[in-house]
């Protein structure tokens, strides 16, 4: 899924690039360097390029975070963050032409080894992806709190009138429900099939729309369908004050934001302020952010530099 | 070919017997509605001679306009009136679609046809004392019909392989065979989609050529009486 969308942002953003500057352009230094409040030191000059696991806005909002802490820190820093996909940007990681760049664990474990079982927890999804990636030459940092997952959405209306919270909560009224996401969802055990077996979920009528895109925002605004399958950071659901039904049995697989990095390069310094960068990062901050790149249009590398001003980590 | 062989993927409401009525029912619909809009326009300009661009320009226009777009134009719009949401999620969106569609070629034809009929038949009908109506039914119609058949025939092969689109938005049709395996990689289910399509725009075809012979006149191969052939 994530995969797939990548891909597709990914083209949309190369379109995008040719009416205006898509992100921040690849292969460009920082016009900042070392200039934060926070002292930082450890860098001592070392080379390192910052690259995306696929260039759409999430992805480069999070590697302009993670170029900017370590360019505070006096690495030198050379940012690549127009890169298509993960097809291009892993082969170039473990080549060296980037060094570090945000991944998402549960994509990247099914990209490794498309039959690893996937999890609902991401502890045990790092567990597996870890030693896929280390015996590349490439290290895991710890994982983030933010995910960018598959989630069920209901607006404020029908969630006030069903009393729905969790995912429990639609197993009695899911019968007079309609639900609207991609066509592969009748087929796939993260959505008609795991409802069914993990919750107990029948639903009244199933809407074959779009992948999270916009016929299924559409539809669900328009009262179209009850629920929709979106993703958890896109900004809409919060500009709508939709809900986000809690997946407490872990039906989506955990896609939490990771970065990862050449163990080659790797040292302290980079490994202590990735942690930081990764610890101050939430689903919901990370939706605002991407709000103000997507839907208000700011430069990425200015939020990203915002955000890390806000958690003093610049 | 195992996809259309298996008993169970026929029967139900996701079934491709069901599917097929949904597209045909789409169709034949879409057609109907072309036909009625565009049929007396063009009679009119053929037969006014008013207007002439107009038949052209969206002639050569409406065959430009890509129906995916109109689709993705018209979805949100419909999503956003009750009063549009009949037939189910995404059907009048599709409807729209193919109804632009389906004008073009009948509005071409017809006034081609009519266009095209012999000035002097028409002098010589209005000279026998006929009305303008009567010029228009008995004289220039019964000529143009078989031009008008193969604009309807036309419109309605391309409605019937472009219905396929409903699919794209939340609806049925034989294009659900195809969306739907194109998402979850199931090549079989896409190639019985596309063959049934495919047949069902010849069977299309096959018909209207069939009506078009019961309804040309028969004026030019019929030999008078008394004559003998040499």
């Amino acid at each position: 899924m994530r995969r797939f969308r990548s891909t597709v942002l990914g083209a949309s953003c190369a379109l995008l690039m040719l009416l205006t500057a898509c992100g921040s352009g690849g292969g460009g230094k920082s016009n900042n360097p070392g200039g934060g409040k926070v002292a930082c030191t450890g860098g001592s000059g070392k080379s390192l390029t910052v690259g995306v696991s696929a260039a759409f806005p999430e992805n480069i909002l999070v590697a302009e975070m993670y170029a900017q802490v370590l360019e505070n820190c006096g690495y030198s820093i050379t940012k690549k963050l127009d890169i298509g996909s993960r097809e291009i940007s892993d082969p170039a990681l473990v080549k060296g032409d980037i060094d570090i760049k945000p991944e998402y664990i549960s994509s990247e474990l099914a990209f490794l080894d498309p039959s690893a079982p996937t999890s609902g927890d991401p502890a045990v999804v790092a567990g597996r992806v870890r030693p896929l990636l280390a015996k590349k030459g490439i290290a895991l940092l710890d994982y983030s709190p933010a995910a960018d997952q598959n989630v069920f959405v209901v607006t404020q209306d029908t969630a006030t009138k069903y009393h729905l919270q969790t995912m429990d909560d639609l197993a009695p009224v899911a019968g007079k429900l309609t639900l609207g996401g991609p066509p592969e969802c009748p087929k796939r055990p993260f959505c008609l099939i795991g409802l069914k077996k993990t919750y107990g979920v029948t639903f009244g009528d199933f809407k074959a729309l779009d992948i999270g895109g916009p016929e299924t925002v559409q539809a669900l605004d328009a009262g179209a369908i009850d629920v929709g399958l979106l993703f958890s950071t896109n900004p809409i659901i919060q500009a709508k004050h939709w809900v986000i039904l809690q997946d407490d049995k872990h039906l989506q697989s955990a896609d939490n934001i990771a970065p990862v990095v050449r163990q080659s390069v790797l040292d302290d310094t980079i490994r202590t302020q990735l942690d930081k960068v990764s610890q101050a990062l939430t689903t919901t901050e990370l939706t605002q952010l991407i709000s103000r790149v997507a839907v208000q249009r700011e430069d990425a590398s200015a939020v990203a530099t915002s955000f890390l001003q806000d958690h003093s980590l610049l | 070919m195992r996809f259309l062989t298996h008993a169970h993927n026929w029967q139900g409401d996701t079934g491709i017997a069901h599917r097929l009525v949904e597209h045909v029912g789409m169709s034949l619909l879409a057609t109907v509605i072309g036909t009625l809009i565009a049929l007396p326009v063009g009679l009119y300009i053929g037969h006014a001679k008013r207007f002439q661009f107009l038949a052209v320009s969206v002639g050569n226009l409406g065959r430009a306009l890509p129906s995916f777009g109109v689709l993705a134009l018209v979805f949100p719009f419909t999503l956003r009136y009750s009063v549009l949401q009949f037939g189910g999620l995404g059907f009048s969106a599709t409807l729209v679609a193919l109804v632009l569609l389906s004008i073009p070629p009948i509005l071409t034809n017809t006034y081609v046809g009519i266009d095209g009929v012999d000035p002097d038949v028409i002098e010589a009908a209005r000279g026998m004392g006929m009305s303008e109506a009567g010029v228009l039914r008995k004289v220039e119609l019964p000529l143009a019909v078989p031009l008008i058949i193969v604009g309807i025939r036309t419109a309605a092969v391309a409605v019937v392989a472009t219905a396929t689109l409903a699919a794209l938005v939340a609806w049925g049709g034989l294009g659900r065979f195809i969306v739907d395996g194109f998402a979850t990689r199931d090549d079989s289910q896409i190639m019985a989609g596309a063959i049934l399509v495919a047949l069902l725009a010849i069977i299309t075809e096959l018909l209207f050529a069939g009506i078009e012979r019961l309804v040309s006149p028969k004026t030019s191969t019929r030999v008078p009486f008394g004559t003998t052939r040499g």
